[in-house]
């Protein structure tokens, strides 16, 4: 069902130099209004290193958004589990995991539109409980990393355009300074010189300051750009062909 | 801190919808305060009312326990309610006073009446129409009836049923009449026997007992009867023409003279609670009452009076309750359209972390802060309309408390209340002391929004918040927030 592809010929697949951040072990999730059969993702296993980059492909229905929230723990596997730095998330707030020790992109940002930049930034360290002196200052800090100027903490996010916004919802996902970053098709909705430039700060995030990236995507110039590719496959294809 | 931060934001942000739930729970905080207020006044009205009224309990006859044997067509039988009839105990001062050495009676009085003939006073009579008191009596002697005239002396105000109720009223008294009333030999006469011997106020009147013995009686008021109805129409004088009104004490002493003069005592126990009746009854047959007498109380008269301020206490209730459900309703739909709009805010909410708790204490607290704000408003506003409302509401038993308090005080020859009398006493377990009995009078009701009432609505208000809040805490917890996300995208 799973693929691995190994991408750039520099990283060594040594088993002693291995830093596994996140485990998926035979996870497999069922709808709770579905058939005892009819399963979304089934028997899924895959490591995450920190450091790399890593790129969740398939086709549509193969349950590329089930393993992404499942991996970011906005549902819960019905089989099989998820190891997290050592822990299981069964064992874990995933309030807490979700504010602590990842940071979530969306393809529509998700961001709260009546809020400006800085404050829906703000808003995430709130919810870490982060205490910092001037979290606005931090926030500023945050978006000049993803390349945003001082001048747009104060705007409306809807005032900001597609890439502008994505840039945000990084700079939110780093706040409280997350181990790993889970993007859902964070290139979405935006051009390919926008994606190059988003991908580039994943890249920097992954490679200079150690987090595990994992990008769920269609396309074909994320998967140019990141370190390993996981291929899913549909769990009806597979029974098929079984 | 930041959700407290977070709800202020969003209160600021949805200004219209909160002003909406503001003005709703603004116009039930004001109907509330105002039935509140309302039914607190009918409350206090009623107690007052009943508090006018003593718990009294008086001894009467039970005559149906009397004439459950009497068989009229048999001899026998009549021999035999007459036997009964005869033996029944008479009592007396000492023995009601050892009927009120009760922990369930907190005063009483009572009325002492013998019967005496004239010595310079003349019967005023074509026929005989002698008052013939009711209840327990000492001695064998004469017959009151057989006497010119009824001396009734009372323990104290409260004892003279009378004047209270209205059936005499006082036409002339003198200036210290009733610092003077209930000690010595003073009178007060019906207008009648003044006019028929010439009487007047200071006059002196003597009285004779069937073995010569004179007693000396200055008059100190004058009063008449106006019970017409009941009046005697084989005669051309009222039933109280021959009544002379004295104190108790000036009858102990003649009865004391003369053993053996029949007295007629009428005592009346004044209680701590109605529902105590059946243990005082059985107390009473423990020291001695005939079990041919029973106890019977004042509670239907005493209730008879404040139906109508009830009937608006209860209609008060189930105003106050409509109104909670209807609001209650309205808050719950809007909360439900407030949820389902804010449906993606939640979502991301969730998304980065912020708990299902949390959150829920939010959207409460947006609610609570809007709500507490309307409730001091509507608070504000109730507070001030209610006085009016109650006041027309409650016009009627205000007229009728007034003129019932004049009334009394007229009756007893004053032009007001107190009238300069001193104040009705007596200590649990004693005698009534000698004095004006005190009713509170009534310019207007002050449907008073006190601290109760405010304690009140708060207690609703922030009930019917979580209530309609219930709404938003469902909808967080059944919300996915991946869910949300998705029909969002």
């Amino acid at each position: 069902m799973t693929n691995k592809v190994k991408k750039n010929e520099e990283i060594k697949e040594n088993k002693s130099s291995k830093n596994i951040i996140l485990s998926v072990k035979n996870a497999s999730y069922r709808y709770s209004d579905a058939q005892d059969y009819d399963y979304a993702l089934k028997n899924v296993s895959f490591d995450f290193e920190s450091g790399k980059i890593y790129a969740i492909r398939g086709r549509s229905g193969t349950g590329k958004t089930t393993l992404l929230s499942l991996i970011s723990g906005l549902e819960r596997c019905t089989e099989g589990e998820i190891i997290f730095d050592g822990k299981s998330l069964k064992d874990m707030n995933l309030d807490k995991y979700r504010n602590s020790d990842i940071g979530i992109v969306f393809q529509s940002y998700n961001l709260l539109p009546f809020m400006t930049a800085s404050e829906n930034i703000i808003l995430s360290m709130d919810a870490n409980g982060l205490k910092i002196k001037n979290k606005k200052e931090k926030a500023i800090e945050l978006m000049a990393k993803v390349g945003l100027k001082e001048s747009y903490a104060d705007r409306k996010v809807l005032r900001l355009s597609g890439g502008e916004q994505q840039r945000v919802a990084i700079a939110r996902s780093l706040s409280y300074n997350p181990k790993m970053i889970i993007a859902d098709e964070p290139t979405g909705n935006l051009d390919k010189q926008t994606e190059t430039e988003i991908l580039d700060i994943f890249k920097k995030l992954a490679h200079e300051e150690n987090k595990c990236v994992i990008i769920v995507t269609h396309s074909s110039n994320v998967c140019d750009s990141v370190d390993i590719i996981y291929d899913l496959k549909k769990v009806k294809e597979e029974s098929e062909i079984k | 801190m930041f959700i407290l931060k977070n709800a202020w934001i969003s209160i600021k942000r949805n200004k219209g919808r909160n002003i909406l739930i503001g003005i709703i729970i603004l116009i039930i905080a004001c109907a509330c305060t105002i039935t509140l207020a309302i039914k607190n006044t009918a409350v206090d009205l009623i107690n007052s009312y009943k508090s006018a009224y003593d718990k009294e309990v008086t001894i009467s006859f039970d005559r149906a326990s009397l004439m459950k044997d009497f068989d009229p067509s048999q001899t026998e039988g009549r021999e035999n309610a007459r036997e009964k009839f005869d033996n029944i105990a008479t009592y007396t001062i000492s023995d009601i006073e050892s009927f009120a050495d009760s922990k369930y009676i907190e005063s009483y009085y009572y009325t002492y009446s013998v019967g005496l003939n004239g010595n310079n006073l003349e019967k005023a009579e074509i026929e005989s129409n002698n008052n013939m008191p009711t209840g327990f009596g000492r001695g064998k002697g004469n017959n009151l009836s057989s006497t010119d005239f009824t001396l009734t002396g009372y323990s104290s105000l409260d004892a003279m049923s009378e004047f209270i109720n209205g059936t005499y009223t006082m036409n002339e008294i003198t200036d210290n009449a009733w610092d003077i009333a209930f000690n010595g030999n003073y009178v007060f006469i019906n207008e009648e026997l003044a006019d028929y011997n010439d009487l007047s106020l200071n006059d002196k009147i003597k009285l004779e007992d069937d073995d010569g013995n004179t007693y000396e009686f200055e008059i100190i008021g004058i009063f008449k009867e106006n019970d017409e109805e009941s009046s005697n129409t084989m005669s051309m004088f009222s039933n109280s023409a021959n009544t002379l009104v004295t104190n108790a004490s000036a009858i102990t002493t003649i009865t004391t003279n003369n053993e053996d003069l029949q007295a007629t005592i009428n005592p009346t126990f004044i209680i701590d609670s109605y529902d105590n009746v059946d243990k005082l009854q059985s107390e009473f047959y423990e020291k001695g009452l005939d079990e041919n007498f029973v106890l019977q109380t004042n509670e239907e008269l005493a209730l008879s009076g404040v139906s109508s301020i009830e009937n608006i206490n209860s209609f008060a209730t189930t105003f106050l309750v409509i109104t909670l459900i209807i609001g209650g309703i309205v808050l719950f739909v809007i909360n439900m359209i407030n949820i389902r709009e804010r449906k993606y805010e939640i979502g991301v909410l969730r998304t980065i972390g912020i708990s299902k708790f949390k959150l829920t204490i939010e959207f409460v607290s947006e609610l609570v802060i809007v709500s507490v704000v309307a409730l001091i408003l509507g608070a504000c506003i109730g507070a001030v309309s209610s006085k009016g409302v109650s006041n027309s509401l409650l016009a009627s038993e205000i007229n009728s408390s007034n003129e019932r308090t004049e009334e009394i005080g007229k009756n007893f020859g004053g032009t007001n209340m107190n009238g300069g009398m001193p104040n009705r006493g007596g200590n649990k377990g004693e005698m009534r002391g000698k004095g004006m009995p005190v009713v509170e009078a009534y310019d207007s009701i002050d449907a008073v929004v006190d601290m109760k009432v405010l304690l009140e609505l708060l207690g609703i208000g922030l009930t019917l918040v979580l209530i309609s809040s219930i709404a938003s805490m469902v909808s967080i917890e059944r919300f996915s927030p991946l869910t949300i996300l998705k029909e969002r995208s």
